[in-house]
């Protein structure tokens, strides 16, 4: 239960000898590196909420679990100010931060029983006896694993390692629950409970949860507000509605969204104050709301790419507007089909429901099938070509 | 031309096995030679050396009785303070090695490193090189009685007790000391609840190794401890000798026997362990 406040927030990890000497800085993937040392995570700013589910996203290296072990404690903090219910905690040890973790390799100490990891933190905070246990035996229901208190670690699947995990952590109560991809060890199958049992487990305690993943999926079901960062810095912040339907830019396009977005190269007109999008000759009349934006915005026609989600793509109909192209591959998803075209010059994905609300079939598409397609003004995306969204 | 070539692996086999085995009773022949000898009237001892002891030759028991009350040191004396140095240097050995260990394999400096290959640099010098300046080092340092000896012990010992403790904590996972912290441990904390009870299979083989090694010693008490005054088992065996310097064998076989069967049963008993403890230190370091 408390606010968390993150401005400024940066990490550098200083250049070795050994680079210096040889002056090769700049081989680290695409992280910015200055004369300090490569920039792991770059002025990130963050009003965290009481009791408000942040989700870190992004892919390997962009710094999200950097930032959250900076919250932790875990790491040095380079630059900028961490505070913790309005407290600066820059130079405080994790310990006296009133936090928790939850570790992607559970982190359990293998030389305690289930009860004796869990009641851990509670023993060192000298809490009395009679409530160490009654707090146990409480996580323990909560999280199901009342029966395994008494056994060790190793004697448990990952799944039952985790909610050990998670008890060890919830036990303490703490003012900020961090997670850095706990379930990321887990089957698909195993990670679907467990995503379920973290959205109840939200509902029943009252703290602030940062929660590191790089499954969009993970981000977009649990987060109350997502962070998408790429390369150490900050991509987007929102709810996973606003990430999903305006996107900040062609990373955060592309990220968030399974099928990722197909991309076109097109032209942005604009002719008696009225924007329009021109693609393969056809003209794309675009949505009041986004006329409105980008005329705010004083968006200059130009050339741009169109980004059109899989399943804002419709399959019926023969007319001027339609795009032609081939079936490449026809995968059967059970409720849906993602077909696979060549049109345009590009690998174009389609969703299509398996059966649509007319009750026509779809599942018969076969490859080198020629079909046509269309999407309405509505629900494009443009980007221009410093990659950012021009309605932003 | 199949079963040429597996009769020409079976010959192989064999003789190797031949080999192995004749080499197997070289290394147990003084062990045995030692047993048999310590049941063995002293006369017969040098003249029927690996005779079983029958009839006349047969001593039983008297050797023991004669080793341990021999002379004018008390044998119990020299088990006492042989005891009290192994277990005191051992104790110390596997206490600072691996706190030692776990900060050079958690922080990653030049000072550590350095440290680190001193240590393993320690393991190549031989004794004999260091002994006569160290027995002089440990006489004005007052490391020369049984309570302080174990002081040179952890040096001596610390070079493969480190070596062994950095390849196992290397092998733990760092995120269970970070849960520590977060949990609220301070690094003493941490190192006492959490990181010292998994080191337990290290612990183990390394106190094994350790103790067979100090219990056996004999150059490094004899060099520093006041013999007069201080004898572990090895020094007293040394001791057993009558007027006119001669030798009881029968009775040095007694003792011999005695002071090696602990050390014996102890490595039965853990040798798992040991192999164990090699083997993580070895793949993981």
């Amino acid at each position: 239960m408390a606010e968390v406040s993150l401005r400024h927030i940066k990490k550098i990890y200083p250049n070795t000898e050994k680079q210096k000497k040889k002056g090769d800085v700049h081989r680290v993937s695409h992280l910015k590196v200055t004369a300090e040392g490569v920039v792991a995570v770059d002025d990130f700013n963050l009003e965290i909420a009481d009791r408000e589910f942040i989700v870190l996203v992004g892919p390997s290296g962009c710094g999200k679990s950097t930032t959250l072990r900076m919250v932790a404690g875990l790491e040095d903090i380079s630059g900028g100010e961490l505070l913790i219910d309005g407290k600066l905690v820059n130079d405080v040890a994790p310990k006296d931060r009133d936090i928790a973790m939850v570790f992607q390799s559970y982190a359990l100490y293998p030389h305690m029983t289930v009860r004796e990891n869990m009641a851990f933190p509670l023993k060192l905070k000298k809490v009395p006896q009679a409530e160490i246990d009654k707090k146990v035996n409480e996580a323990a229901e909560i999280l199901g694993i009342t029966e395994y208190l008494d056994r060790k670690p190793k004697a448990l699947s990952g799944g039952q390692r985790q909610r050990v995990a998670i008890g060890r952590a919830i036990v303490r109560e703490p003012k900020v629950l961090l997670m850095d991809e706990p379930l990321s060890n887990l089957d698909a199958k195993l990670r679907n409970q467990m995503r379920a049992e973290i959205i109840k487990l939200r509902q029943r305690i009252n703290t602030t949860f940062i929660y590191v993943t790089h499954d969009q999926t993970e981000a977009m079901t649990l987060g109350d507000r997502i962070v998408i960062m790429r390369d150490g810095e900050v991509q987007q912040i929102g709810t996973p509605q606003e990430v999903f339907d305006h996107p900040a830019n062609l990373f955060v396009s592309g990220f968030i969204g399974v099928p990722q977005m197909n991309y076109f190269d097109a032209k942005l007109l604009k002719a008696d104050g009225k924007y329009t999008v021109e693609l393969d000759g056809k003209t794309i009349e675009l949505s009041a709301e986004k006329q409105a934006r980008l005329a705010a915005n004083d968006v200059e026609p130009q050339d741009i790419t169109l980004g059109i989600r899989p399943e804002h793509i419709a399959l019926f109909g023969e007319g001027s507007e339609m795009f032609h192209g081939t079936v490449d591959v026809s995968e059967m998803m059970g409720s849906s089909v993602h077909l696979h075209l060549q049109s345009l010059g590009k690998d174009v994905i389609v969703i299509v429901p398996t059966m649509d609300l007319q009750g026509i079939h779809h599942d018969g598409i076969k490859a080198g099938q020629e079909i046509a397609f269309t999407f309405g003004g509505n629900v494009v995306h443009i980007f221009g070509k410093d990659e950012k969204n021009l309605e932003f | 031309m199949d079963k040429n070539t597996l009769s020409a692996e079976n010959r192989r086999k064999n003789i190797l096995s031949a080999v192995l085995g004749i080499i197997c009773i070289i290394y147990v022949l003084p062990v045995v030679a030692v047993v048999i000898n310590s049941f063995k009237v002293n006369t017969y001892v040098k003249t029927n050396t690996f005779d079983i002891p029958t009839g006349e030759m047969w001593a039983g028991f008297a050797n023991f009785i004669k080793g341990m009350t021999f002379g004018n040191y008390p044998f119990w004396k020299s088990a006492m303070y042989s005891t009290l140095i192994t277990i005191l240097s051992t104790a110390l050995i596997l206490l600072f090695t691996s706190m030692a260990a776990w900060y050079i394999a958690r922080v990653n400096s030049k000072f550590c490193k350095a440290v680190y290959y001193l240590c393993v640099f320690s393991m190549v010098v031989p004794f004999q090189m260091v002994m006569f300046t160290l027995s002089k080092t440990a006489d004005k340092l007052h490391l020369n009685t049984p309570w302080t000896i174990p002081i040179v012990y952890l040096g001596f010992g610390a070079g493969l007790a480190i070596f062994m403790f950095v390849g196992f904590v290397k092998s733990i996972p760092i995120e269970i000391e970070e849960a520590a912290a977060i949990d609220g441990c301070g690094p003493l904390r941490t190192y006492f609840s959490v990181v010292f009870p998994m080191l337990r299979p290290t612990m183990i083989s390394v106190g094994i190794l350790e103790i067979m090694w100090v219990w056996n010693d004999y150059l490094l008490p004899v060099l520093v401890l006041d013999i007069n005054e201080y004898r572990t088992i090895p020094i007293h065996i040394q001791y057993l000798k009558g007027s006119y310097g001669t030798v009881d064998l029968g009775a040095t076989m007694a003792l011999i026997l005695m002071s090696i069967i602990p050390v014996i049963i102890f490595y039965l008993a853990c040798q798992k362990y040991i192999i164990k403890g090699v083997a993580a230190g070895a793949v993981k370091g």
